[in-house]
């Protein structure tokens, strides 16, 4: 904790709130010890929409814009995530067909939130050529989604019950052929990026997070990952289709920036896998339950359900009082946790990798503020 | 089994419930029910079972009191506890941040939204709203936009 402004061997930098590193509205007060930093407060809050109590004021169904807006990165693992907490609540079964329509599209998002993230990261480390090729790659996706959502970026596209629209032959061809694009850049990564010496020596070994610090503050997602610990709420909570899918769960063994660097890549690839897999297998039938009611009214309970994002378990926590609205929704993002670890794992470090550790966390900003 | 290992590490702390959840309803698989008095000691006991923070909020439930709600999952095992623990309004509850310091932004966030003061809480001031706000938007009082809109001066 940071309180007064200048001690007498430290002096206070601020970092941001409008830092092109920061990817979004976040402050950071560094205390510094000549080029080491000795604490660390972040001002967050800047972004700051009070989701939660829009989410008191407005019918089940008002609110599923909202969730496109939390985490516009990977929005749809959002909807996914209210949608399932909903359904839950209703008691509502999903068509089969529809659970794999949300499984290739929240994985598509989840493809472009992480070549977004690499290719930013990696502008961050001032290297600005894999930025290029990354937004290439990531612009087919968003074609595709487009093709289908409506939207580029902030979808709403489940609903309560199923999906609204079925995909087609094109949307599956292009899927297909943006898969077989993808694997063939694998060793341009490689060689551009995971072997690049700078890279690694700016990487390895700096912003350590050891396993009891993740337990200590909760931390999840790949930041989680990079440290060893198979935590995948994909795999450890089964939900959607997820469970009829072959794929691993990448994991680091130090826990420093490498690592997560390292789990996000390989990521890519086992998204690859779950998509292909669920093109082949695809069933046929309904894309909406039947008897979704007009009126949607909750019997009184609550009820808490966790998906996994780009960045880690998003969880959402609904009580109901028998109405149309929402009597209490609580967002539970996983930047949040992430950030505050991350805070502390920047004391004892050079302010030459404030930023580099700050990118490797992958965090957004309005996610954490809601 | 932390189902049955949690439970039984609660035991000595005389919990008003310890009972399994309906995890198809709600997604718990263990209900618990305490005093905020009594937080810090759970805490400590669901920490040495190795589980983790995954979320701590309160509820508006009444016009005289809150109810927080902590959740704990594990990394290991799937093994969701949910914890509520009823606050009179006015009432302060200890702080667990010196048991999981992930909780101290989680009890900073409540504070800000609620009005709810954690005591021994080492930085106890607004997270998301601005440092001189007067108001706690999540308390039930708090108007909605619709009526701040027709309130607001013309």
């Amino acid at each position: 904790m940071i309180t007064s402004g200048i001690e007498e061997k430290t002096f206070v930098l601020n970092l941001g709130p409008q830092h092109p590193s920061t990817h979004g509205v976040l402050r950071v007060l560094l205390e510094m010890d000549g080029e080491y930093i000795t604490a660390a407060e972040p001002v967050i809050g800047y972004g700051h929409r009070a989701h939660e109590h829009m989410a008191e004021n407005r019918n089940y169904q008002q609110f599923l814009p909202n969730m496109g807006r939390v985490d516009y990165l990977h929005a749809l693992a959002f909807n996914q995530g209210y949608c399932m907490a909903v359904e839950k609540l209703l008691g509502l079964e999903v068509p089969e067909r529809a659970e794999y329509i949300r499984v290739i599209t929240n994985e598509l998002n989840r493809l472009t939130s992480h070549l977004l993230w690499f290719g930013a990261y990696l502008m961050d480390l001032g290297a600005f050529t894999p930025f290029l090729y990354c937004f290439d790659d990531r612009e087919h996706i968003l074609d595709l989604l487009d093709s289908l959502t409506g939207s580029r970026l902030t979808y709403c596209f489940y609903r309560f019950g199923g999906v609204p629209k079925d995909i087609d032959d094109d949307f599956i061809s292009g899927t297909r052929a943006f898969i077989h694009r993808l694997r063939s850049r694998w060793a341009d990564y490689d060689n551009l990026v995971t072997k690049n010496v700078i890279f690694i020596h700016r990487t390895k070994g700096v912003g350590l997070f050891t396993k009891e610090q993740c337990q200590l503050y909760g931390i999840t997602g790949p930041s989680l990952r990079g440290s060893g610990i198979p935590y995948d709420i994909r795999k450890s909570e089964p939900y959607s289709a997820y469970p009829q899918f072959h794929f691993e769960i990448p994991i680091g063994e130090n826990g420093d920036i490498y690592d997560r660097y390292i789990v996000r890549l390989r990521e890519m690839e086992q998204s690859c896998r779950i998509i292909e897999q669920a093109l082949n297998k695809l069933p046929k039938g309904p894309i909406m339950a039947e008897k979704v009611p007009k009126r949607i009214k909750p019997p009184e309970g609550e009820v808490y359900t966790a998906v996994e994002t780009a960045r880690g378990e998003f969880g959402i926590y609904i009580v109901s009082q028998g109405d149309v609205k929402p009597y209490r929704i609580k967002l539970r993002v996983p930047s949040f946790a992430n950030l505050s670890l991350m805070v502390e794992s920047f004391k004892d470090n050079l302010v030459a990798d404030v930023v580099a550790i700050l990118g490797s966390i992958d965090v957004v900003i309005p996610e954490i503020d809601r | 089994m932390l189902s049955e290992s949690i439970p039984q590490a609660l035991s000595p702390l005389n919990l008003e419930k310890v009972a399994p959840g309906d995890y198809a309803k709600t997604g718990y698989h263990l209900e618990v029910t305490a005093t905020p008095e009594q937080m810090p000691a759970v805490a400590q006991a669901l920490l040495k079972e190795g589980c983790f923070l995954e979320s701590l909020t309160a509820v508006h439930t009444s016009r005289e009191a809150f109810t927080l709600v902590y959740h704990f999952a594990n990394f290991y095992e799937l093994c969701r506890t949910a914890v509520h623990a009823v606050l009179p309004d006015g009432a302060e509850a200890p702080t667990i941040s010196h048991v999981f310091p992930g909780a101290d932004w989680y009890e900073r966030e409540v504070y800000d939204l609620y009005g709810i003061k954690f005591a021994g809480h080492p930085n106890l001031k607004r997270l998301l709203l601005p440092e001189d706000a007067d108001i706690h938007p999540l308390r039930k009082e708090f108007p909605a936009e619709a009526e701040a809109k027709a309130e607001a001066p013309k």
